[in-house]
């Protein structure tokens, strides 16, 4: 697979009360992915960039919200959100990925 | 908590100390976890985000204000411990590098109030002015109160010294009219020095509708530079001549000096009053300042340089203010500290001293004395009980007569010390007249 792809893949990791739950309990990690990503990608990404092995990726289509500015209705972007699954034993460290 | 006290010079102390980080740890976990119950982050409701998370946003905010407020209060309680006295503010250091990971350590370097000792009064020889209030001195002072009452009358006459003219004239330099040397309608009075000597003596011995031209020779120190070392020629129309009058002392004279029923007895007896009472007061003040300066004299003394630095800002402010209330620009004017310094210094010693010399002969002002001194004060406005109600509202309004007191009281002990030297001194000089 080609790298420069995979390093655009991955967005951004998401932090709210559902994904902290969710490392704590599954072992999961969330992200913000780009739309058109494939799972089998994702999960590369997240191997190469965090150096972890992946047991499974999940992925929703989020539909952007429509937003009103006075009159003029408007709508934000569709996302994509991915939920990864690490094999049992692997440590995710987002500060230690984003340090190195 | 350890600490280290060094002094660096006669004034100058530095206090090194050193906190356990424990401690300080210990603090800043309990002030997150404070903070964690009611903390909003994006993508939790408040005070439901983890700890880690509050700590990764807020700790280093949360630990430098643990850090900052440990400083200070430990400063205090070291200092307090040491038993120092503190002149200024302390300037803080940040800790030199050291490989001391359980302590966190700073350092503090400030000034101490000096020692003062007051050197021995009782060879200082002190001036105190006298100066007697007899009758010459009440005619005199109701002479300048009648010149400032004079009145013109027009006469049909030549000028004389005294009188006050209306002129116009125009003036020449070589047949070209030069700038500011013509007016209408100008008023002066001869004889007073307001013009140049040459043109007064021109002016003298014209009649109301006469015209002359007279030649000036301005002199070389003349403030226009344009004109100075130069002889002009300037043509003079008299329009009026009037001769001064002084008011007669006479009930007119008496009410317009605000006694009411124009009785010219009431008026003296007002007046003498006013008279000694202000003598009293210069005297007063003169002899205060004697005292000072004797008290400056005999007393030696190292000044804070953190006090006088702060005695510097405070009279740079003053005189800011000054100037802006006269109406100046004062943003783009220079103040160069030194203008201010010894001032300041004298300032600063003198209080020092001040308080040393009320701390040791006990002169602290008594409440009946400040009462004294408010009744004073309150003597001279119309309603003294409203007055010296306003005083005793706020402990704030009550420092200025009690720092008053406390100088008189001073003033009293140091006269009683000293060799005190009786000097008269001529009413004129006192009151500042010319006249």
């Amino acid at each position: 697979m080609n790298q420069e792809r995979l390093m655009q893949v991955i967005l951004a990791p998401i932090v709210s009360e559902k994904s902290t739950l969710i490392a704590e309990k599954n072992q999961q990690v969330a992200f913000r992915v780009v739309t058109d990503a494939n799972k089998t990608e994702i999960k590369a990404a997240v191997e190469l960039l965090f150096n972890v092995k992946v047991a499974a990726v999940a992925t929703i289509n989020a539909k952007g919200k429509t937003k009103r500015f006075g009159r003029t209705s408007g709508r934000r972007k569709d996302w994509k959100k991915a939920y990864v699954s690490l094999v049992p034993g692997q440590e995710f460290d987002l500060t230690a990925a984003s340090a190195e | 908590m350890q600490v280290q006290l060094e002094t660096l010079s006669n004034l100058e102390r530095r206090i090194t100390i050193a906190l356990p980080m424990t401690e300080i740890d210990a603090k800043v976990t309990e002030r997150l976890k404070r903070a964690a119950r009611s903390a909003k982050i994006q993508g939790f409701r408040p005070g439901k985000a983890p700890f880690k998370i509050v700590e990764a946003n807020y700790g280093p905010q949360i630990r430098e204000e643990v850090i900052g407020e440990q400083v200070q209060q430990s400063f205090y309680v070291a200092v307090a411990q040491e038993k120092q006295r503190i002149a200024g503010y302390p300037r803080f250091e940040a800790a030199q590098e050291s490989a001391d990971l359980e302590n966190f350590k700073f350092s503090a370097v400030f000034e101490v109030f000096p020692e003062v000792v007051v050197g021995d009064l009782t060879s200082a020889e002190i001036e105190k002015p006298v100066t007697p209030v007899g009758d010459a001195q009440i005619e005199q002072t109701i002479e300048i109160l009648r010149k400032q009452r004079t009145r013109f009358n027009y006469v049909d006459r030549a000028a004389a010294e005294g009188d006050r003219v209306i002129i116009d004239f125009k003036g020449s330099i070589d047949g070209v009219l030069f700038a500011g040397g013509s007016a209408e309608n100008h008023a002066f009075v001869l004889g007073q020095g307001q013009m140049l000597a040459d043109f007064e003596a021109g002016v003298t011995g014209l009649k109301e509708g006469e015209t002359k031209s007279i030649e000036v020779a301005f002199p070389e120190d003349y403030h226009g530079k344009d004109v100075a070392g130069k002889t002009a020629v300037f043509e003079i129309t008299v329009k009026n001549v009037s001769e001064a009058q002084l008011p007669a002392i006479d009930a007119d004279f008496a009410k317009a000096l605000g006694v009411a029923d124009g009785d010219v007895e009431k008026m003296r007896a007002e007046i003498s009053k006013n008279v000694a009472r202000e003598v009293k007061r210069r005297l007063a003040s003169r002899t205060k300042e004697n005292v000072m300066q004797a008290l400056l004299d005999a007393t030696k003394i190292d000044l804070p340089k953190s006090l006088v630095e702060l005695e510097v800002g405070r009279l740079m402010d003053q005189a800011r203010q000054d100037l802006q209330q006269r109406g100046m620009n004062i943003k783009d004017m220079p103040f160069p500290a030194e203008l201010f310094t010894a001032q300041a210094e004298r300032r600063v010693a003198l209080g020092l001293i001040l308080s040393a010399v009320v701390e040791a002969n006990k002169l602290e002002a008594k409440p009946e004395q400040v009462n004294a001194m408010i009744a004073e004060f309150a003597d001279s406005y119309e309603h003294p009980e409203e007055v010296a109600k306003w005083y005793a509202e706020s402990a704030e309004r009550m420092e200025g007569p009690t720092s008053m007191v406390l100088e008189d009281n001073v003033v009293e002990f140091v006269l009683s010390q000293a060799k005190v030297v009786e000097k008269e001194v001529a009413f004129d000089a006192l009151m500042g007249n010319n006249a």
